[in-house]
């Protein structure tokens, strides 16, 4: 049985690794030549590249037959259980159960999947982890001072930054409550993806309105790689673990000043671009625009 | 460095490997209102999509034509244009469905030239001031299906109350019945997929019966 | 897609290879990388008498965008814009008894592309049934979709390699649509509205040399 799992996951591992290297080949074919195939010979470099590839492919394939070879059928059917009788049910209005069953199948893969992320989180969370031992002089203090914060709280903080400006959208989507992510839209300049952990700035990053709005990739435009740098350095320099409130409130203040992004030219050099990027920095007090190598 | 090659050029390229789809093989059929939850079932049996159940539609179609009334030889070019009124921001749709040949009792399906394609809201605008006379339109809701490369749709036809900036509202069913429709679009002389499609259409037997429909007898039976 | 600006390049006693080779040494010399070509080509077809007053269809492709077909059709009070994708070609030649191919105005404008920091440039030669007209420069900042935005900026930028030849003010097309978000359709306008200008003129000023390898 042991020999058989384990015979098995090679087998899985070898189709893994297939399919990771088919994706590469296909990868390469839709980048089509690039620029590190050098000028010359590019064409001669990445039909190499492509045959490297393929030949790799090729070998996959072959420990995926091998594996696969090596496997034995499971002995006898398998045991349904109740669910064989369903197909001895001729009745229509009975086999409606069909779509339901899926559904519900469905639903407890999801619940089991879910439980599964929720007991991680809620293991690294656990409520112990607040102050306790800092005596109880503290005690009131660590009420807003942390990442345990009830999502209320948040919510309200949140709310009230969306009611401050008014050409600024927030979407907040909650994968796991106490920390939302939110999607901040800048007007029709640029939109921001910030993940909050409890009442704090934990990672923000900057695209283009048209871009994806995940947490992970960054922008493709160099503008909105360089504003995510310096949105990083700005939640750093608010940061303030005692009042975290007003470091979002600053942060927030902070970043509306972008809505002028692509319109104001540098404080210092009065002109729109340096080495074709627009005045990326804002002053930290004074919000005034300056390039990277201005300020 | 290679130049680029004009659209067009490409597209008399992909003429040449006869890759564009501007073929449609079509069958129709109609199933009474009280036995269509029968026929769902069936199809959900036996179509690809299971497990997500049946996509519904709410189109409005409009049917246009583009004529001229010489004496020696009139010109119609017919063309529809058909648009989501339960998915908004979907494009709308523009088709140009030419004359179904019927063939022989030996070809299966209908056989008409269709040229499908996605364009922006102002398709409408566009067609009214390039001459396009408006000739009907009509709202049709329904179940659209999926087997491979085979399409069924099972739809209800509304007739509309004349008015179309609220095409939604006071629309009156035509009929008692569903129009069920198995069609493929396909490159020129595919004729396989069209026995597929018969192999289908006899699964379906005989809650509905799904044929070559010729419009000219039909007209004929009216007259 | 960004918000992109199309100006005319003056062509003074010289040929268009000459023209495009010292504007990608210019572009090349502040840091920008070629990437490719690109070609925007235009077709015109007008009604036939029997179709009542006279309309006109132009018919355009964008290599940036090789799946979708734009349309203008101009009705003499209004152009109404359409976009579609690439089998609208076929469509229209079904329509041969309804609307006619002009003869000579075939208008297409190609040459290098270069990638600059967020900037893509764009250096055409306009060619009217093969015959040269003249030179388009066109800018595209990819960031911003909103033309009120960032005009000062492109043009700032243009200026700086094409010098006092760059444009001063938006294009006459974008002016009315400053505070509008931009989309492909808009570039393709402003392509027509010179390709409409090149198709009146009698040629560049300069003698006819053979053009183009």
């Amino acid at each position: 049985m042991d020999r058989d799992i384990e015979q098995l996951n090679s087998a899985l591992n070898s189709v893994k690794i297939l399919r990771s290297n088919v994706r590469r080949v296909f990868e390469s074919v839709s980048n089509g030549l690039r620029a590190d195939h050098g000028e010359e010979i590019k064409e001669n470099r990445y039909i190499l590249e492509l045959q490297e590839l393929l030949t790799t492919v090729n070998n996959n394939l072959r420990d995926v037959e091998n594996s696969v070879a090596n496997l034995t059928p499971p002995p006898g059917a398998f045991n349904l259980g109740n669910t064989t009788y369903l197909s001895q049910e001729t009745t229509q209005d009975r086999q409606q159960l069909y779509g339901q069953l899926v559904n519900s199948y469905k639903w407890t893969d999801k619940i089991r999947e879910y439980s599964a992320l929720a007991g991680n989180i809620l293991a690294s969370n656990s409520f112990n982890k607040t102050y306790k031992t800092f005596g109880t002089t503290k005690r009131r203090k660590t009420q807003t001072s942390n990442h345990n914060v009830p999502p209320e709280i948040i919510e309200n903080l949140i709310t009230s930054i969306d009611r401050l400006f008014s050409d600024v959208t927030i979407t907040a989507s909650r994968p796991f409550v106490p920390n939302p992510v939110i999607q901040v839209a800048l007007g029709r300049v640029l939109r921001a993806v910030i993940a909050f952990k409890g009442l704090m700035i934990e990672w923000v990053v900057v695209k283009a309105l048209s871009e994806g709005s995940d947490v992970w990739t960054e922008s493709r435009y160099k503008v909105f790689r360089k504003v995510t740098e310096n949105c990083h350095a700005a939640m750093c320099h608010f940061h303030s673990p005692l009042m975290p409130d007003l470091a979002v409130r600053s942060f927030m203040h902070w970043f509306h000043s972008y809505i002028t992004l692509f319109s104001a030219p540098c404080k210092r050099c009065s002109k729109h671009l340096h080495s074709n990027l627009p005045p990326t920095w804002r002053d930290l007090r004074s919000l005034e625009p300056y390039h990277e190598e201005c300020k | 460095m290679s130049t680029l090659g004009t659209a067009i050029d490409s597209l008399t390229a992909a003429m040449k490997c006869n890759i564009l789809p501007n073929q449609e093989y079509l069958l129709q059929g109609s199933v009474l209102d009280q036995y269509v939850e029968v026929l769902l079932h069936r199809l959900r049996g036996l179509c690809d999509n299971v497990d997500s159940g049946p996509e519904t539609f709410n189109d409005h179609e409009l049917c246009y034509s583009l004529r001229i009334n010489s004496a020696n030889a009139p010109c119609i070019l017919p063309l529809r244009v058909r648009r989501a009124l339960d998915v908004t921001d979907a494009p709308f749709q523009l088709r140009y469905v030419g004359q179904p040949e019927l063939g022989d009792k030996n070809r299966p399906t209908v056989v008409r030239s269709s040229i499908d394609m996605a364009c922006s809201s102002t398709i409408l605008e566009f067609l009214n001031e390039l001459g396009c006379r408006l000739d009907f339109e009509y709202i049709s809701r329904g179940y659209m299906f999926r087997k491979g490369r085979m399409k069924v749709t099972v739809s209800k036809i509304f007739k509309m109350n004349g008015m179309s900036n609220k095409p939604s509202e006071g629309v009156e069913a035509i009929s008692q019945s569903y129009l069920v429709e198995l069609s493929v679009q396909a490159p020129l002389g595919q004729d396989a997929i069209a026995e597929d499609m018969r192999i289908f259409a006899e699964q379906l037997r005989p809650l509905v019966q799904l044929e070559k429909i010729d419009y000219k007898r039909l007209g004929n039976m009216m007259s | 897609m960004g918000v992109t600006i199309l100006a005319q390049f003056p062509v003074e006693n010289k040929t268009g290879p000459q023209i495009i080779e010292v504007l990608s040494k210019r572009i090349c010399a502040l840091g920008a990388t070629p990437q490719g070509q690109f070609l925007v080509d235009c077709e015109t077809f007008t009604s036939v008498p029997a179709l009542g007053h006279q309309r006109t269809v132009h018919v355009l492709h964008n290599s940036e965008q090789p799946a979708t077909v734009f349309a203008l059709l101009e009705t003499g009070t209004k152009t109404i814009p359409l976009v579609t994708d690439g089998l609208f070609d076929l469509l229209i030649m079904k329509m041969i008894s309804f609307y006619q191919s002009k003869k000579h105005t075939k208008t297409e404008s190609k040459g290098p592309r270069f990638e600059i920091g967020d900037f893509s440039v764009k250096l055409g030669t306009v060619n009217i049934t093969s015959n040269f007209k003249g030179i388009l420069v066109e800018v595209e900042y990819k960031p911003c979709v909103v033309p009120a935005m960032c005009w000062d900026l492109i043009m700032e930028f243009m200026q700086g390699f094409l010098g006092s030849s760059g444009p001063t003010a938006p294009p006459a097309f974008l002016q009315n649509r400053m505070q509008e978000i931009y989309s492909p359709i808009d570039t393709i306008q402003q392509y027509l509205e010179h390709f409409t200008i090149f198709r009146k003129s009698t040629g560049p000023t300069m003698v006819m040399r053979p053009q183009q390898p």
